[in-house]
């Protein structure tokens, strides 16, 4: 029945045409004053869709994301996980500490529709590159900081990372298993990966705003808020005034719910829902008389957490029948919420993921092949794309200073020995990969011997 | 800024910055009152079918904070999203996840299987901007209001499609029958397989763990209002709408984007990492005599500097660098984690933190650069997250007072100058807008 559906989605969403395809936010400045993983998110989502995003660093310091990455391990002298964080992005260093550099970086913000910013809360305003001096000369300006705790309140001025949000926002004490020890963090610095997305998203509330008023305004982007904006614990508690505490593998509301293992040590998630899922996963199990059962038939007496834990058991009886390749299968045609769990190595080689655009092998001009995740969701008109990999910290200065800022080769010289702007110094992460000739790179040198791109 | 205000970054320290932050929290303090301001949607309509799935909720109930006006369609028997809820719990027969995302909408009853209430659907698509569907992929394109066909009818609609699987693709074809859950798309997009204790502690707590809240679902909801938001953009410039395809088993590996790219460098997953960590040492909570304090460090100035907090720094030489910290041995991640594991649990919390704050102080008005800012935090559980002043003065919570559910609490943010997200209303009950929206869009 679906045939005729999915050859109209496949030339809709054809990943041969993107190149054709319009970028939705061409023409949008965006200002990257961040660092780490929070803002810079953010701004690679609009650079993802076609923005201008200048990425703006301390001269021979660099974003300190740059030289970090897992395990000490580097990939081509750069971290492999701050390309795709950062890609698509123009790179400058400017030093905000010199009255001239923060010149620069005031006349960029003057040019741009949205500066996005992640220093300790007050920062920016310190260094005199704020908000309240650039709506000054750009009153149009979307001005978004992003801090730990917010603007406003007593903790406004703690510091704060990804673990500190986590913790103090209730994830963390609820993520693990009851009665335990066992609680755990979300991996991957998810509490600054989903913050800096759900930035990005106000940040198009206010583009569209502006789009309609004329209007800009500023964005108080609080990390820890926006992690508790996702826990229905609180108006659970509120309701109840009990904790829901930790569950393990359980999603208490769905019953039953939880990763079993299979017969061969691999492990699948399932997790039902609705009554017909119910009858679904009864008929896969041979056991339709469950569906009939008074106790597990409607889902709120399944959610009974007596009965939750009857049900896990014998669905893990079940599972412990099955082997991790059957569970594949069972993936197909299958009318309950069921799934493997997949690894780093299953994800990058996922050929659905491949097919799909969300899993991407890029070809760059400067790192050459690095496997990574596309867009979160695809868009059939505007589709999202990378256009490069990261680039060593200041690689766009002439290009930037010269077309954006009107700046001359003496102009730019001049700068460069007053150390108010300037480029990497001998740290991995901040320099080109070794085999690349940077003398000849016709961006890097751009105007400098008169040949133009 | 109130003179009890304590400042930890150096840049913060002169006399000229002094009086630009004071500046700042006036300034904050005129622009970011909510009361009497615009909404950033208000010109923009959403038809939300969600079923049985929270992405889609989620999802419109952002747009709604936002201003847009949000019409939920539920079947008159109700969205089984309705009886999805923490143990079973619910108010006036609704659960709890369902009410929390029911913010500033409207709620319509429509059979979308009758032909009638299809036609009256249409009605209502030619007014929208933006639909939300959850169904089984072509579901309502067999029913003539697929994309496909609402397009002709309102060629600027932003029709977004969220499954586990997506729109496209053979395998998304071979699976479209699979419903949505949040488990599974955590263990789907590679998160499950991160969480979990370190691989020789004891099973089941070694096995793959799910996080203990919707973290698939709202990063999926998230994409995908970000993605419509986009698209509305686009749309004001060049009329035209588009389909955005959300596919819940890519929430995860998608945001953070390290799956993929780990997968494809080193060849293999990385283990699971209890509460040890890939990219930092220490980063963690641990237990101190009263709760769980976070000790995290990343530049060397900061581990150097908590070393001298908690009285550790004869083991400095052997952590030197970050790269002696961060390995993939994990029998010595671990040496280093019991380090500060013996030390933290003699210590109470207020202790640490004292400690902490007194030395980032110093650190910030020191000449010498090296001072290192570490920080810390103590773990909360969600009620006494709730009873903490910072969030009380910033408005963390909303609480609800509704004639018919009573009075409970939801956390809302997006503190924008100009179009804050707020909450007016809870519209939770089946079709209890309908006579109002079809009066409002002659509908009959």
């Amino acid at each position: 029945m679906n045939s005729d559906y999915f050859s109209y989605t496949a030339s809709l969403f054809d990943r041969s045409r993107v190149e054709e395809k319009s970028e939705a936010l061409k023409g949008i400045r965006v200002l990257d004053l961040s660092h780490m993983i929070f803002g810079p998110k953010a701004a690679d989502v609009l650079a993802e869709h076609g923005a201008e995003v200048v990425k703006v660093e301390v001269p021979y310091q660099g974003d300190y994301w740059r030289s970090a990455t897992y395990w000490g391990k580097y990939w081509k002298h750069s971290n492999p996980m701050w390309h795709f964080i950062n890609h698509s992005k123009y790179f400058v260093g400017i030093d905000v500490k010199y009255p001239k550099g923060k010149e620069l970086i005031l006349k960029l913000a003057e040019q741009s529709d949205i500066v996005i910013e992640n220093f300790a809360s007050g920062t920016v305003e310190a260094w005199g590159i704020g908000y309240t001096q650039t709506r000054a000369i750009n009153p149009k300006i979307i001005y978004a900081s992003l801090s730990t705790y917010g603007q406003t309140g007593p903790f406004r001025f703690f510091p704060g990372w990804d673990l500190l949000a986590q913790g103090t926002s209730g994830v963390i004490s609820i993520t693990g298993y009851p009665d335990t020890e066992y609680f755990f963090k979300v991996p991957d610095f998810f509490g600054d990966f989903y913050p800096g997305f759900f930035a990005a998203m106000l940040i198009m509330m206010a583009l569209n705003h502006r789009e309609k008023t004329g209007e800009g305004q500023y964005l108080d982007v609080c990390q820890a808020e926006i992690l508790m904006r996702s826990l229905f614990h609180f108006t659970y508690s509120s309701v109840t005034g009990q904790e829901l505490g930790r569950t393990g593998n359980h999603d208490p509301t769905t019953s039953p719910s939880g990763i079993f293992k299979t017969s061969d040590g691999g492990f699948v998630a399932l997790s039902v829902g609705t009554d017909e899922q119910f009858k679904a996963i009864c008929v896969e199990m041979s056991r339709e008389d469950l569906a009939d059962d008074g106790r597990y038939a409607k889902a709120l007496n399944r959610l009974d957490p007596t009965h939750a834990d009857e049900l896990n058991d014998i669905v893990a009886q079940w599972v412990a029948t099955m082997t991790l390749e059957s569970a594949r299968r069972l993936r197909e045609n299958c009318r309950f919420p069921f799934s493997v769990v997949e690894d780093d190595v299953t994800i990058s080689k996922d050929e659905w993921r491949r097919e799909r655009g969300s899993v991407v092998e890029f070809d760059d001009t400067m790192y050459g092949k690095l496997v990574m995740a596309g867009s979160a969701a695809m868009m059939s008109e505007t589709p999202g794309r990378i256009k490069w990999l990261t680039r060593p910290l200041g690689y766009h200065n002439r290009y930037i200073f010269k077309t954006r800022l009107g700046l001359s080769e003496e102009e730019i010289r001049e700068l460069e020995k007053e150390r108010v702007v300037g480029y990497w110094d001998y740290r991995v992460g901040q320099r080109p990969p070794v085999y690349y000739k940077i003398e000849e790179d016709k961006i890097f040198n751009y105007g400098d011997k008169g040949d133009v791109q | 800024m109130s003179s009890k205000e304590k400042i930890y970054s150096r840049y913060m320290q002169n006399r000229n910055a002094a009086k630009r932050i004071s500046e700042w929290s006036s300034v904050l303090s005129e622009i970011m009152s909510p009361e009497g301001k615009p909404e950033a949607l208000s010109d923009t309509m959403v038809l939300d079918l969600s079923y049985a799935n929270f992405t889609g909720m989620i999802a419109s109930s952002i747009l709604a904070e936002a201003g847009a006006e949000v019409i939920k369609v539920e079947p008159p028997e109700g969205d089984p999203a309705r009886l999805m809820t923490p143990y079973g719990k619910t108010i006036e027969g609704t659960g709890i996840p369902y009410i929390m995302e029911c913010r500033n909408k409207y709620n319509i009853t429509l059979d979308i299987y009758k032909y009638d209430d299809r036609e009256k659907l249409c009605a209502l698509v030619k007014k929208a901007d933006i639909l939300i569907e959850t169904f089984e992929p072509g579901m309502m394109d067999g029913l003539g209001i697929g994309y496909r066909q609402l397009k002709e009818i309102n060629p600027g609609l932003i029709y977004v499609a969220i499954t586990p699987y997506g729109q496209y693709t053979k395998d998304a074809e071979k699976r479209s029958s699979l419903p949505w859950s949040d488990l599974t798309s955590q263990a789907e997009s590679g998160m499950a397989a991160l969480i979990g204790a370190l691989p020789d502690d004891p099973e089941p707590f070694n096995w793959p763990t799910r996080a203990g809240f919707h973290a698939a679902t709202y990063t999926s909801a998230v994409s995908a209002v970000c993605s419509t938001l986009i698209a509305l953009f686009f749309k004001r410039r060049n009329g035209t709408g588009q389909m955005i395809d959300v596919a819940t088993a890519d929430s995860y590996s998608s945001c953070v984007g390290f799956p993929p790219t780990i997968g494809y460098i080193w060849k293999k997953p990385r283990p699971r990492y209890g509460t040890l960590d890939y990219g930092l040492c220490p980063y963690g909570f641990f237990k101190c005599k009263d709760g769980y304090v976070a000790i995290a460090c990343f530049r060397d100035q900061d581990f150097r500097a908590a070393l001298r907090i908690l009285g550790l720094w004869k083991i400095e030489e052997e952590w030197k660098t970050l790269l002696d910290r961060i390995t993939d041995d994990i029998e010595r991640a671990k040496t280093l984690n019991r380090e500060i594991e013996k030390v933290v649990a003699s210590m109470t919390f207020d202790e640490i933190f004292q400690k902490f704050q007194e030395f980032s102080i110093k650190a910030a008005r020191s000449k010498w650069r090296g001072g290192g800012l570490p920080v810390t935090t103590k773990m909360l559980h969600p009620m006494e997250v709730m009873e903490v002043e910072h969030w009380k003065a910033r408005n963390a919570f909303f609480k609800a007072d509704d004639k018919y559910y009573g009075i409970f609490q939801v956390p809302v943010t997006g503190k924008m100058s100009k179009t804050p997200l707020r909450i007016k209303r809870i519209a939770a009950r089946i079709g209890e807008d309908t006579t109002y929206i079809f009066e409002k869009y002659g509908i009959s």
